[in-house]
């Protein structure tokens, strides 16, 4: 019990050491004059398919809220959270009563590459700018689109080269066939390729998503392609199934690298020991040795006992110390139009990833990718940091 | 060849497991005369049985077994007793019916399962993998595979060898001659769709490891089951039975030969044109063939 309250003690006292040193570096904590109260929309799958996801968004955000005063460049922030569903049909309309009925300055958050096409134009309209955590699509129009996540060709680009060294022999490439899939392979077998790798058949397979369930028939075929090693992204269901039916099948002995989404947040304990040793790549690692990751995995920790952070969340909680730095370069009244310049001209963000800044091409993160194994660290199985890889965007 | 050697195995193992799900959807329609939307939802409840009560051991997994028959079993009962207002109103109306109950029941599926695909326990010494002829193949499958024979079999038997069998044999030749013999039609309609749901709902405990319970397991098996009854010719086990092991075959070998990979997703359907433009009875045709 005693040893207990001490744990405690020492934790809320890092914690407050860690605000302090929040308030320290905070722009603009100098004004004196109470700021006024700032409305942000937040959009998140909180039902439906991308539940998971779409929740570590919003606990990511709120993560960041709750260690910083509730407030983002000193203003008061009143968070109006909006529910996504499963894509731009329900998408549309949650964000449709964010910007006209909340009127609020700025939208965080979104799941799907859908749902941001579908919702991109109402706020450029409304020139009220995104600051994505998720999905970021092809986009024509980026003036006041900007995302803490990643391009999806941006994944398996950063570990093509790993993998060119490492792998003596074929290649097999296989993914989902929704747009997703084609960016997150296509992004590995284009650098791959590029670099004079050989891939088996020459291109990437792709099932059909969500029907293929059972992935047995494509092991075989990679069995009897003499593959000498499998790269593959699929998130969600099909991923557990993946992972499951890998580690019995008869392409078993062959080592599996992948995108992080894997064996990233729940399908990871869904897929349990199956996933054992798999290699992945991702733009984040909750075992990351910096400052920043230590502060964000503590608090986390603290509000979620029995979850270990995942790159969603840690996106999100970015999408808010984006907002905090822009909002308080925004000046003293600001206007959506202000926070969006003021975003442009950020530089270097610290973040639990390391620091990263917003490519002038793609208004997306220009950032370090890891390389993880799931292994067993101690408590459960995690994805645990092996080394650093290219540093990749535009 | 060796390539396929694994995929045909699987094929005859998916295959299985529609069969004993279709066979109930398709005695519904053939003794009961119902077209029951809602069978997918009788096997998901076998599945979320699965996920929910077998903890990794032998009585954990028997036990899943037996609530998920008796809740499906419980369900198609209850469908039967719902469709009472419906009669002689068409298999339209009962369609609507069951679909609507279909859809209300996978909402509160959802709602009380959650909207992600949940994973199996299976007991240890079957989650590994086995050795068939220099390949590597899940231990459960290959269990599965022994079970679901057994299964069908059985199945056989009671259809073809039986008092029950011969009632339902009768009653899908001739329904009306049956109830002049003096046998309760509801009871008729009661018992098989109850057992149509036993079977949908042992398919779905059994069958959970290979289509897991999730929000989109319902309407999957539905499709599935509904193809190779339509395949194999409504009321006809039998033809379900060769059905069933022919859609698995084109899932698994269809979808990863090179030349009808970029056909997969309408294999199967083009399957079934093909087989109601040549034979619009299905496969088997059920009349004296029931079993």
């Amino acid at each position: 019990m005693q040893r207990r309250s001490l744990v405690s003690a020492a934790l809320a006292a890092g914690l407050l050491f860690a605000a302090a040193g929040c308030a320290d570096s905070d722009p603009k904590s100098t004004s004196g004059a109470a700021a006024s109260t700032l409305k942000i929309g937040f959009l998140g799958s909180l039902t439906g398919t991308y539940q998971a996801v779409g929740t570590d968004l919003k606990s990511g955000f709120e993560l960041y809220l709750a260690t910083h005063d509730n407030k983002l460049g000193g203003h008061p922030i009143d968070l109006k959270i909006a529910d996504e569903g499963d894509g731009a049909p329900t998408a549309v309309p949650a964000a449709t009563k964010l910007i006209k009925d909340d009127k609020v300055v700025a939208l965080t958050g979104i799941v799907g590459g859908g749902s941001v096409a579908a919702v991109a134009p109402l706020l450029a309209e409304a020139k009220i700018p995104l600051i994505g955590s998720n999905g970021r699509p092809e986009l024509k129009d980026l003036s006041g689109v900007w995302t803490t996540s990643f391009m999806s060709t941006d994944t398996g680009q950063s570990i093509a080269q790993y993998i060119k060294d490492k792998v003596n022999g074929p290649v097999y490439a296989i993914g989902p066939d929704y747009q997703g899939g084609y960016d997150q392979v296509g992004g590995f077998t284009t650098e791959f390729l590029k670099l004079g790798g050989t891939l088996v058949n020459g291109k990437a397979t792709f099932t059909p998503f969500p029907t293929t369930t059972n992935f047995l028939p494509f092991f075989s075929q990679i069995k009897a392609s003499n593959a000498k090693a499998v790269y593959t992204f699929y998130a969600g269901k099909a991923a557990i199934d993946f992972v499951k039916q890998y580690a019995q099948s008869d392409a078993k002995d062959i080592p599996l690298y992948s995108a992080g989404f894997l064996t990233e947040g729940s399908v990871l304990q869904a897929q349990g020991d199956a996933a054992k040793n798999i290699l992945n790549v991702c733009n984040y690692s909750p075992d990351l040795d910096n400052e920043e990751n230590r502060k964000f995995v503590a608090a986390w920790k603290q509000k979620h006992p029995d979850a270990t952070p995942t790159t969603y969340a840690m996106a999100s909680y970015d999408a808010a110390a984006v907002l905090d730095r822009a909002i308080a370069a925004a000046g003293e009244n600001p206007t959506p139009e202000s926070i969006n310049a003021a975003v442009g001209k950020l530089g270097q963000i610290p973040s639990p990833r390391g620091n990263w800044q917003f490519g002038p091409k793609t208004h997306s993160p220009i950032q370090k990718w890891y390389l993880r194994q799931v292994r067993n660290d101690g408590r459960a199985l995690a994805n645990v940091m092996v080394q650093d890889l290219a540093t990749v965007g535009a | 060849m060796d390539a396929y050697l694994i995929p045909a195995v699987d094929g005859v193992g998916y295959g299985l497991l529609l069969f004993v799900v279709a066979a109930g959807l398709t005695l519904a329609f053939g003794v009961g005369d119902v077209l029951n939307l809602a069978h997918g939802t009788l096997f998901a409840f076998g599945a979320y049985a699965a996920a929910k009560v077998s903890d990794g051991t032998w009585l954990s997994l028997a036990l899943a077994v037996l609530v998920g028959t008796a809740a499906a079993a419980a369900g198609g009962a209850v469908l039967s007793a719902l469709l009472v207002p419906l009669a002689g109103r068409g298999h339209l109306a009962q369609a609507l019916l069951t679909f609507g109950v279909a859809l209300v029941v996978g909402d509160l599926l959802v709602g009380l399962f959650g909207p992600d695909e949940l994973p199996v326990k299976v007991p240890a010494l079957l989650d590994r993998p086995v050795d068939i002829a220099g390949h590597s193949y899940p231990g459960y499958r290959l269990a599965f595979i022994g079970v679901a024979a057994l299964i069908a079999v059985v199945l056989y038997v009671v259809v073809a060898r039986t008092r029950v069998g011969s009632l339902v044999r009768a009653t899908v030749d001739d329904r009306d001659m049956v109830a002049t013999l003096g046998v309760n039609p509801f009871m008729v309609r009661t018992g098989v769709l109850a057992a149509g749901g036993a079977l949908a709902g042992l398919a779905g405990a059994l069958g959970a490891p290979i289509i897991g319970p999730g929000p989109r397991t319902a309407d999957l098996v539905l499709m599935l089951s509904l193809v190779v009854v339509v395949l194999g010719g409504l009321g006809s086990i039998g033809g379900a039975f060769v059905a069933a092991i022919a859609v698995g075959e084109i899932q698994t070998i269809g979808v990863t030969s090179e030349v009808t990979q970029d056909f997969a997703p309408f294999l199967l359907f083009g399957a079934m044109a093909v087989v109601l433009s040549a034979r619009a009875r299905g496969l088997l045709t059920s009349r004296r063939s029931a079993a």
